[in-house]
């Protein structure tokens, strides 16, 4: 599959479609991928597939100019989409080389499954709902649920929704989204006052270090409502009922944009459960709206457009 | 005498200029009676209104925030309330599963001509405030 990836990537440059690919390569650690952005036909050959291609590349879209290769798993081309339907990227301007994903590996659920560090493990690889990692030159298998991460578990459409030319065999959506809605379900459970508290717990560990914004393509806003002066909105001193009045906010700003592809909760250094929120926001709009994102380059956005007769019984 | 005056709840009302400032004006005009707990913010269009005002406005203390603007079909702009009331609909309900109650967010159609019915929506509003006291949400401690 690398080789084709390559292969594509490669002609792409070399017939000058494409001034840039952006894909994924292996990362400085072990088991990472770090995002490949380049017009060099010499570095095509760091291009990599592997259960570890976190990173929504979407993002790297935003405010390019020229004609951009990208490399899109489900959930990337799905918030491609998106940027088309907001009018942020045209669609002429991307080639979109889809990429059907199996599932992400969160690592930190393999290394306390296993027992090791990163380090110590050989080799993983994902095949359908089985992970084999090697072992001390021993293979071993688990169940997918057990290692990939809650957001793949979780995922509709793991081969992309709109691509130029897919890399290998579309895979079939492993959407077994009990561990995230049990979660969600639970926090519905509590009575108001104790979700309050539990968010107030939750936001109080946030250092406003914006690694979910940074890492999200669905927060394109040059100027964020978080740094604004005038008026001052929040204040920039993490305190929780700052932090949470930012990441609400922020939910419900990206709110039909999100493609759930849970960057937001990986990259956040304080492990917040971003994607109680995410999740829960893109449940919501599939029951009142029947809307999700990404799905429709020619769909107008979920905000601008509207039913004659909708939210019935919430308006006075 | 004190302790009267702080129980009572304050309302922030983000009102469209086109038809709830309007009808706002036709209440206090016709010498309607409402409860003098609502502040009011006018705003171009209640499509204005970013879900961002509304929890600004709970976080700076008030009990209570009402959206209002024209009726659906009505509005000056052509399009502006349809995009609010999807975006109150999603606020309100996620503003549910956060813990705050569904009673400090509220919204209504106000038109201009509908003085009786700001009135109305006014008693109304800080009726359920009241009952569920006050907001102490954003509080050191929380709640």
């Amino acid at each position: 599959m690398e080789k084709e990836l390559r292969k594509q990537a490669n002609r792409l440059l070399e017939e000058g479609t494409v001034d840039c690919i952006i894909g994924h390569a292996q990362g400085s650690l072990k088991f990472t991928t770090t995002p490949l952005i380049t017009g060099d036909k010499t570095e095509i050959s760091n291009l990599i597939i592997s259960p570890f291609m976190h990173n929504n590349l979407a993002n790297y879209l935003i405010r390019r100019h020229g004609k951009t290769g990208i490399v899109a798993k489900g959930c990337d081309s799905r918030s491609i989409v998106s940027l088309i339907q907001d009018k942020q990227v045209s669609r002429d301007a991307v080639v979109i080389i889809g990429v059907p994903c199996s599932g992400l590996v969160d690592m930190a659920k393999l290394e306390s499954l296993t027992g090791k560090v990163r380090d110590q493990i050989e080799a993983v690889t994902v095949a359908g709902d089985k992970v084999s990692v090697k072992l001390n030159g021993k293979k071993k298998e688990y169940p997918a649920r057990q290692v990939l991460f809650d957001h793949c578990l979780g995922c509709e459409f793991p081969t992309p929704q709109e691509y130029d030319c897919l890399i290998g065999e579309p895979v079939a959506a492993i959407n077994d989204t009990e561990l995230s809605s049990k979660k969600i379900a639970d926090i519905k459970k509590m009575a108001p006052q104790d979700r309050w508290a539990f968010w107030q717990k939750q936001f109080s560990r946030c250092i406003r270090c914006y690694a979910c914004r940074e890492v999200c393509p669905a927060c394109f806003c040059e100027r964020c409502f978080a740094e604004e002066s005038q008026p001052h909105w929040i204040s920039p001193v993490p305190q929780w009922q700052d932090n949470l009045v930012f990441q609400v906010i922020r939910t419900i700003h990206v709110a039909g944009r999100c493609s759930d592809c849970g960057e937001c909760e990986r990259v956040c250094p304080q492990h917040i459960p971003l994607r109680l929120l995410s999740r829960e926001m893109y449940d919501l709009i599939d029951e009142m709206f029947h809307y999700k994102s990404g799905m429709d380059k020619n769909a107008p956005p979920l905000m601008t457009a509207y039913e004659m007769v909708e939210a019935e019984g919430l308006i006075r | 005498m004190e302790n009267e005056t702080e129980k009572e709840p304050r309302i922030v009302g983000f009102l469209c200029k086109w038809c709830s400032y309007a009808g706002a004006d036709l209440a206090g005009t016709s010498r309607k009676k409402y409860p003098a707990n609502v502040t009011v913010v006018k705003v171009p269009c209640s499509g204005r209104i970013d879900p961002l005002f509304i929890l600004k406005g709970l976080s700076l203390g008030f009990d209570g925030v009402l959206v209002s603007g024209c009726h659906p079909g009505d509005c000056h702009y052509q399009t502006g309330n349809y995009r609010a009331r999807r975006r109150m609909a999603l606020t309100k309900k996620f503003l549910e599963y956060m813990g705050i109650p569904a009673e400090r967010v509220q919204a209504s159609w106000v038109s201009a001509s509908e003085g009786n019915k700001f009135a109305q929506v006014i008693a109304d509003v800080v009726k359920d405030v009241k009952a569920i006291g006050p907001n102490n949400l954003f509080c050191a401690e929380g709640r």
